[in-house]
């Protein structure tokens, strides 16, 4: 039994600092480096393959947007999952969400309304925030108050989405547009759609959507109770019912919100780019969320730093492949190794942590082994 | 006339001798030497942290001695792990139950037992073997019912059923008779003694002295990691058995302090009844009142409704019949009105703090959303740590900023923050559970401190202990808990701590007894 001591009181060092910081830097240049060498021994000089990646990437005005294009849905769906991350809750149904919220927002835009323009858009964007939410109001049901894996059954759920959308676009459901060659709905009314930034691209606002939100949802969880619940709870969900949280509503919650965003992602895209709907218009965005959200380690001002990062990779792939030869599905190893090695890193990480604290507190435990009879 | 049994009989089963067991900073055990004889029920009693544990856990494999040997059957044997002490015989029945519920009967029984025929397994022969077992010991379990259908008994059947499957010949048995019902616990006996009777001897764990007293054939007692005394017990009684466990001596001196003047009633636990988390009776019919301006320790051993009663206080814990009431009000759901109740759970390190969330944040999970540490929705980071500061400085926590993680505090600063915390709002009622378990001595000294300042405030205290003497120590009453009731209601000053000590063993009649005497 000895007296506590300030010695046995750690702060972060330094280095533990820049581990959880730099974390995400350090693994997209893990990943680019790793690449480097498959690059190489494709027969290739990886710096001229970056170098035309990035100038595909951000080396034109239409470079630009085009890469902007990519990273906004990927932003949006990046908060979703990482709001998730926040309340301890993992959704994996951010692409159905993203479906069911592109339709809310179709079906919000093909209405006239007697309002102004921005005012109808807002309600369309507002739509697929809410389409969102109501797609995952039923994993959020079934987590909060049925104890269900809300991993399983966002993920269920985003078939059902898929498929859905996919039949409200044929023929003859309800979006299907008469005489079209492909299945689709009509153009939603110019009044719906976002505006255009830079005119002859196809750069649309949904980008300043996605970056005004992040730093609303970081302010939410910092600066609100609600973002400080949605902590408790998703840290120690049992802590927080002993502190007179209602751990269950707030769990529904913050997986409704996190579905909220899956649904405005699709929204964007709908409203922004594709102006209409159509069958598996999305190519697996709500995957890559997941993947923007781990490489940003839940952290919503680091979900844009990665979104931009995935969009740099998918807008200069083709350029890549044009220049050098290098297959454009390049990007998407490099896109792994950036999640597996924030992963890796991540582990490695709490592990350092957990054997210091468990040195340091080796002589709490043993003191309290006795009182386990 | 004594004779020579035959040749390979042996008058020892397994023997302990001279183990001593350290961890750092505590001597688990000291010198413990046990003998089992072949065939008899040996009980084992001991406090809370006598030994009891760490012993059995020896024995088991899963620590290993510092010194000392252990000898089965009369050869000497190192037993490294729980692979080895099976090989030996040895079956161990923890107190909880190590089954897999979705799994059926048979599947449990063979499950960790090397198949014959690798990889198949042969189920069809373990039944055959099962049923055997079952029959002749006329235990009614289907092998192919799934273990969540089985009721609480025939778990506890089932564990048993493992190790006899095990052809274990020392069965050690925790707590075994806490699942039963009275009635049960009879029928339990009768197959025990038809278990020694074919040679298996049994090592017996309780609280409960009638129960040691009926089925045991000798009894070991343990106090503080050291072995009190092998008896024979047909040759003791209650009254000597409790004072080997509890002891004379009070370690802690009572602490001075002025008499509490105005008594108002603030806690009142009216005819309390609760579940556990098993849906087993834990508090029947308790009544239980704490005034303003005194201490009410609430002295029992582990696990008779102490952490029910308090998780009823708090609201966490839905009562099934009576009332329980601070100051009047009806306490139905969480109460999170810092001025009403404080309670310091009994395990800070899961409920009682959030470990990554830094200090100044676990100081306010309860006021966070309030003003002025919330004005308009907002979050004022800035009162958040005057908060921290204030608190930091009053209750004299060690740490560096307020602004670190509670984890990296240690033991006795993290638990000052939950007392911080708890007491912040100036509570009408503090519920301690356990607030010193697991601290230093400094740390300890430092809790009864605050605690018995508050009392001098005028805050009613509900003071949870296993601990009798720090109980003794800080109490003005004491109150004890037996299977979910109030058995006894005392004065502390000059409370008889042996009375204490069989009121908490649930012997009424001894006591009664002995104060007529």
């Amino acid at each position: 039994m000895n007296k506590p001591k300030l010695s046995s009181i750690r702060i972060p060092l330094l280095g533990e600092l820049i581990l959880s910081g730099g974390r995400p830097v350090i693994a997209i240049f893990l990943a680019l480096f790793v690449s480097a060498i498959i690059i190489y021994f494709l027969g290739v000089n990886p710096i001229a393959a970056y170098t035309s990646l990035l100038k595909g990437a951000v080396g034109s005005i239409p470079g630009m947007a085009n890469t902007c294009v990519r990273a906004s849905p990927l932003l949006l769906g990046g908060i979703a999952v990482a709001i998730g991350f926040k309340g301890g809750l993992l959704n994996v149904g951010v692409d159905g969400q993203l479906y069911a919220g592109a339709a809310a927002s179709t079906v919000v835009g093909l209405i006239s309304m007697p309002v102004p323009p921005w005012l109808h858009l807002i309600i369309t964007i507002l739509a697929g925030f809410l389409g969102g939410a109501l797609w995952a109001l039923i994993p959020a049901y079934l987590r909060a108050y049925r104890g269900v894996s809300e991993v399983v059954v966002t993920l269920m759920l985003n078939y059902v989405a898929i498929y859905f959308v996919s039949w409200l676009v044929h023929e003859p459901a309800l979006l299907f547009e008469e005489g079209a060659s492909f299945p689709q709905s009509p153009l939603i009314l110019p009044s719906a759609q976002l505006p255009i930034l830079i005119g002859r691209t196809s750069l649309h606002s949904g980008i300043i959507l996605g970056v005004v939100m992040a730093f609303l949802m970081y302010l939410l969880i910092r600066f609100t109770p609600f973002g400080f619940r949605t902590r408790m709870v998703g840290e120690n969900p049992e802590a927080s019912r002993y502190a007179g949280i209602n751990v269950k509503a707030q769990t529904m919650m913050v997986l409704m919100v996190s579905g909220g965003f899956g649904g405005l992602a699709g929204a964007i895209e709908i409203l922004g780019l594709k102006h209409r709907l159509f069958d598996m218009f999305s190519g697996g965005v709500g995957y890559e969320a997941i993947a923007v959200a781990l490489l940003a380690n839940a952290n919503l001002i680091g979900v844009i730093i990665a979104a931009f990062f995935f969009g740099v990779l998918k807008a200069g792939a083709s350029k890549m492949q044009i220049v050098v030869g290098i297959e454009a599905s390049m990007s998407l190893i490099i896109q792994a190794l950036a999640v597996i090695f924030v992963i890796a890193l991540g582990l490695g990480g709490s592990r350092m942590k957990k054997r210091r604290r468990r040195s340091q507190k080796n002589i709490t435990i043993t003191e309290t082994i006795e009182d386990g009879d | 006339m004594k004779t020579l049994k035959d040749t390979n009989s042996i008058e020892y089963t397994m023997e302990m001798v001279g183990i001593t067991k350290t961890f750092p900073g505590v001597l688990a055990n000291d010198d413990v030497t046990l003998r089992v004889k072949p065939g008899e029920v040996h009980g084992l009693l001991g406090e809370n942290g006598a030994g009891k544990s760490t012993l059995m856990n020896i024995l088991y494999g899963l620590h290993q001695q510092d010194d000392g040997d252990i000898f089965i059957n009369g050869r000497k044997t190192r037993i490294t792990s729980p692979r080895v002490a099976v090989d030996h015989g040895i079956g161990m029945v923890h107190q909880h139950f190590m089954l897999i519920d979705n799994l059926t009967v048979l599947e449990n029984i063979v499950l960790g037992i090397p198949p014959e025929h690798p990889p198949f397994l042969d189920l069809n022969s373990a039944r055959t073997r099962f049923k055997k077992i079952t029959e002749e010991y006329q235990i009614p379990i289907n092998p192919s019912t799934p273990v969540w259908q089985l009721p609480v008994g025939d778990k506890q059947w089932l564990e048993i059923l493992k190790q006899l499957f095990r052809q274990a010949k020392l069965l050690i048995l925790d707590e075994p008779t806490a699942v039963f019902a009275p009635s049960q616990v009879e029928q339990f006996f009768i197959k025990l003694r038809q278990l020694t009777e074919e040679g298996c001897a049994i090592i017996f764990i309780s609280h409960k002295l009638d129960e040691v007293l009926e089925i045991t054939d000798r009894i070991t007692v343990l106090r503080d990691g050291k072995l009190i005394g092998t008896v024979t017990t047909n040759q003791t009684n209650s009254t000597e058995l409790a004072q080997m466990m509890v002891g004379r001596e009070v370690s802690h001196d009572r602490k001075p302090r002025p008499p509490s003047v105005e008594k108002k009633e603030v806690l009142v636990a009216d005819n309390l009844c609760c579940m556990d988390d098993r849906n087993v009776p834990a508090l029947r019919n308790l009544n239980l009142t704490v005034h303003t301006g005194e201490i009410v320790g609430l002295a029992g051993v582990d696990g008779n409704g102490q952490k029910e009663l308090a998780e009823c206080i708090a609201g966490l814990r839905q009562p099934t019949g009576g009332k329980v009431s601070i100051q009047g009000k009806p306490i139905t759901h969480v109460t999170r009105d810092t001025s009403l109740l404080g309670y310091i759970p009994q395990d800070r390190h899961t409920i009682g703090l959030i470990e990554p969330f830094t200090v100044e944040e676990n100081l306010v999970l309860k006021t966070f959303d309030t003003d002025p540490l919330t004005r308009r929705g907002i979050i004022r980071w800035r009162s958040i740590q005057n908060n921290a500061d204030k608190l930091i400085d009053e209750f004299n926590v060690k740490t560096p900023s307020s602004r670190i993680p509670v984890r990296n505090l240690s033991g006795g600063n993290q638990q000052k923050v939950v007392i911080a915390r708890e007491l912040s709002g100036k509570p009408a009622l503090l519920v301690a559970s356990h607030a010193t378990r697991g601290l230093d001595l400094g740390a300890v000294e430092s809790v009864h401190n605050i605690l018995l300042h508050e009392r001098n405030q005028g805050t009613a205290v509900l003071f949870v202990s296993a601990e009798l003497s720090e109980v003794m120590a800080l109490s003005d009453r004491i109150a004890v808990i037996f299977n979910g009731e109030i058995v006894g209601i005392l004065d502390a000053e000059g409370a008889d701590i042996n009375l204490i000590g069989e009121l908490m063993l649930g012997h009424r009649e001894t006591v009664l007894n002995t104060m007529q005497n």
